[in-house]
């Protein structure tokens, strides 16, 4: 037994590592929002006086529920798009492995790459979109997408979708590709439709898929930083100002580093405790089923 | 007499028309599907054909093909962005990653597969923990370390702070992996009076070549493409990363097409190429990863 517990001597690379640049940053984190640090000079403990400003002031709160209310939008479609996806990929071995990498290649493009040439496609006057709009004599729907208001988050969200659509299709595909070839030959031969094997054979066994899927789906989305940051940059009028570009607004552009640091432990706590919460619900519904 | 029946009297030929039915619905299925996968992939293909047209074509005509490939864009982007410098930056930077996340996390594993008691659990909460934050969280501190240690603009701290990001996911692939491997080898090593060392780096290491590539393919993904890292820990124009070269190249004076679209291919394309050629492992990695 002993020399197994000297086996711990292998993690200390790890832990040296993840010790200096992980836990100890989070540490100094929670520390710093205490004060009003400012980057340089003394930081000037405040005690609780950052959190009450989040948790008081409706600016703060109101871009807490934005943050979640992108999350829901695009946790939802992204699971709706990769579960169709791959359930029609499942059905046509032909084409599923040149399908499913080629839906996947967005999700391989850096967020900068996609934010700029999505920011050109919806830009008003020569824009891709409106530009198709206009030939397909649609003119009449053109927008202004992400200078209105009403629209800048979804136009956000939509790109956000189509590049990870691929990713979830990809999960589902395992997914698929881990029910037993029987039950759907069992259920053709009961002369049940497609939509009915779906339904009521193959989507009750995707339930890990499910899980896993939306779980990671609403860690990364939640974090959302980059696509506002370079298609937005929070505007207009603070339309998609999520928590993530509060914080590095704070951070990098007023050197709010004790504030930036109480709305850092807020969006970590909000992670934790939504994919906390989210892991229990599922996996419950997946041991009933 | 039904239209069936008559062609097949006239012809001599059989027609099932429920087989005709099924093919027809299939062709259909999967031209409608091809379809719906091109219109996703229209974006990438009109950054293409944007990249090679020149200034006065985007304006007359924003959607059609170019009338010829126009590789002035190119030739602008790749002398002024700095292109080879930040690839090569770029490159050093994954591999380095890689290195150490490969190394440190196949070591961290063994004990962690093998041992499953308080401690463990612990440390196997704390990687969990590091999965689930957002970089941000942590950008400040780091940030300020670096400042206090010198290790603003140094490729040694990127390096690190990287290595840590993407450590845990290095974790758990090697530690499901390693509890998969029989004990028995390991047995066998130890009678011949191994030390654990030599267990791990001689039995356990060769083993783990097939989710090394995967995770490896994953980590490249995620540091080329970083964008926060580099941006705030890097301002030495010599050491920009791709990311930070396009962002810079196109985002300083409002978006020109004929600068954005040719750096956003250039920017792209290493990792593009990457993905078709270990497409096969880059896929099976994302699934595997994640059902486990």
């Amino acid at each position: 037994m002993k020399t197994r517990n000297s086996l711990y001597i292998f993690t200390i690379p790890a832990l040296a590592v993840l010790g200096l640049f992980f836990v100890h940053p989070v540490i100094l984190t929670f520390d710093m929002s205490l004060t009003s640090f400012k980057g340089i000079g003394e930081a000037k403990p405040v005690g609780w006086k950052n959190y009450e400003r989040i948790f008081t002031r409706d600016r703060y709160m109101d871009e807490i529920w934005l943050t979640l209310w992108y999350t829901v939008i695009v946790v939802t479609a992204l699971n709706i798009t990769g579960l169709f996806f791959a359930a029609m990929l499942h059905r046509l071995p032909l084409i599923r492995n040149f399908a499913r990498a080629a839906l996947y290649t967005p999700a391989m493009m850096s967020f900068v790459v996609v934010g700029y040439v999505w920011q050109f496609l919806y830009s008003p006057i020569n824009g891709g979109i409106n530009v198709a709009l206009r030939d397909l004599g649609l003119g009449f729907l053109e927008q202004n997408w992400l200078g209105d208001p009403a629209l800048a988050l979804y136009s956000v969200a939509f790109t956000q979708i189509w590049m990870f659509t691929g990713f979830t299709c990809a999960i589902f595909l395992a997914g698929f590709a881990g029910i037993p070839e029987e039950i759907g030959e069992a259920g053709r031969l009961e002369g049940a439709s497609s939509w009915q094997r779906f339904r009521y054979l193959e989507l009750p066994l995707l339930g890990p898929s499910i899980t896993v899927s939306v779980i990671l789906t609403t860690i990364g989305t939640l974090k959302t930083f980059e696509l506002p940051f370079i298609l937005t940059k929070g505007g207009p009028d603070g339309a998609t100002r999520l928590l993530s570009i509060e914080i590095i607004d704070n951070l990098f552009g007023q050197y709010k580093f004790g504030f930036a640091s109480a709305l850092s432990i807020v969006m970590l706590i909000i992670v934790l405790f939504v994919a906390f919460i989210q892991n229990k619900i599922l996996r419950d519904r997946e041991a009933v089923e | 007499m039904s239209a069936a029946e008559t062609f097949s009297r006239a012809t001599g030929h059989r027609l099932d028309l429920a087989l005709i039915r099924k093919r027809s619905r299939s062709v259909l299925a999967h031209g409608f599907v091809l379809a719906l996968v091109a219109i996703m992939l229209l974006p990438l293909f009109y950054m293409v054909m944007m990249s090679f047209k020149t200034a006065t074509e985007i304006s007359q005509n924003p959607l059609g093909l170019p009338q010829s490939l126009y590789w002035g864009n190119y030739m602008e982007a790749l002398s002024s962005m700095g292109y080879v410098r930040s690839v090569l930056n770029s490159l050093f930077i994954t591999v380095s990653v890689i290195l150490v996340v490969v190394f440190a996390g196949a070591m961290a594993a063994y004990p962690l597969a093998r041992i499953k008691n308080r401690a463990s659990k612990l440390i196997v909460m704390v990687m969990a923990l590091g999965l689930a934050t957002p970089n941000f969280v942590t950008i400040t501190p780091i940030y300020v370390i670096f400042r206090d240690l010198g290790l603003l603009d140094s490729y040694l701290g990127i390096v690190l702070a990287f290595a840590a990001l993407k450590l845990p996911l290095a974790v758990f692939f090697y530690t499901g992996f390693i509890a998969a491997i029989p004990m028995d080898l390991e047995e066998a090593a130890r009678l011949d009076n191994c030390s654990s060392w030599q267990v791990f780096w001689y039995v356990i290491r060769p083993l783990l070549a097939p989710v090394t590539a995967t995770l490896s393919l994953f980590v490249m993904i995620m540091v080329w493409n970083d964008f926060i890292y580099p941006l705030l820990l890097l301002t030495d124009k010599d050491k920009l990363t791709v990311m930070i070269a396009v962002y810079k190249f196109v985002g300083n004076t409002g978006i020109e097409p004929t600068k954005l679209f040719p750096a956003a291919v250039l920017g792209s394309l290493p990792l593009l190429l990457m993905f078709a050629i270990f497409q096969r492992k880059i896929m099976a990695g994302a699934t595997a990863g994640a059902v486990k």
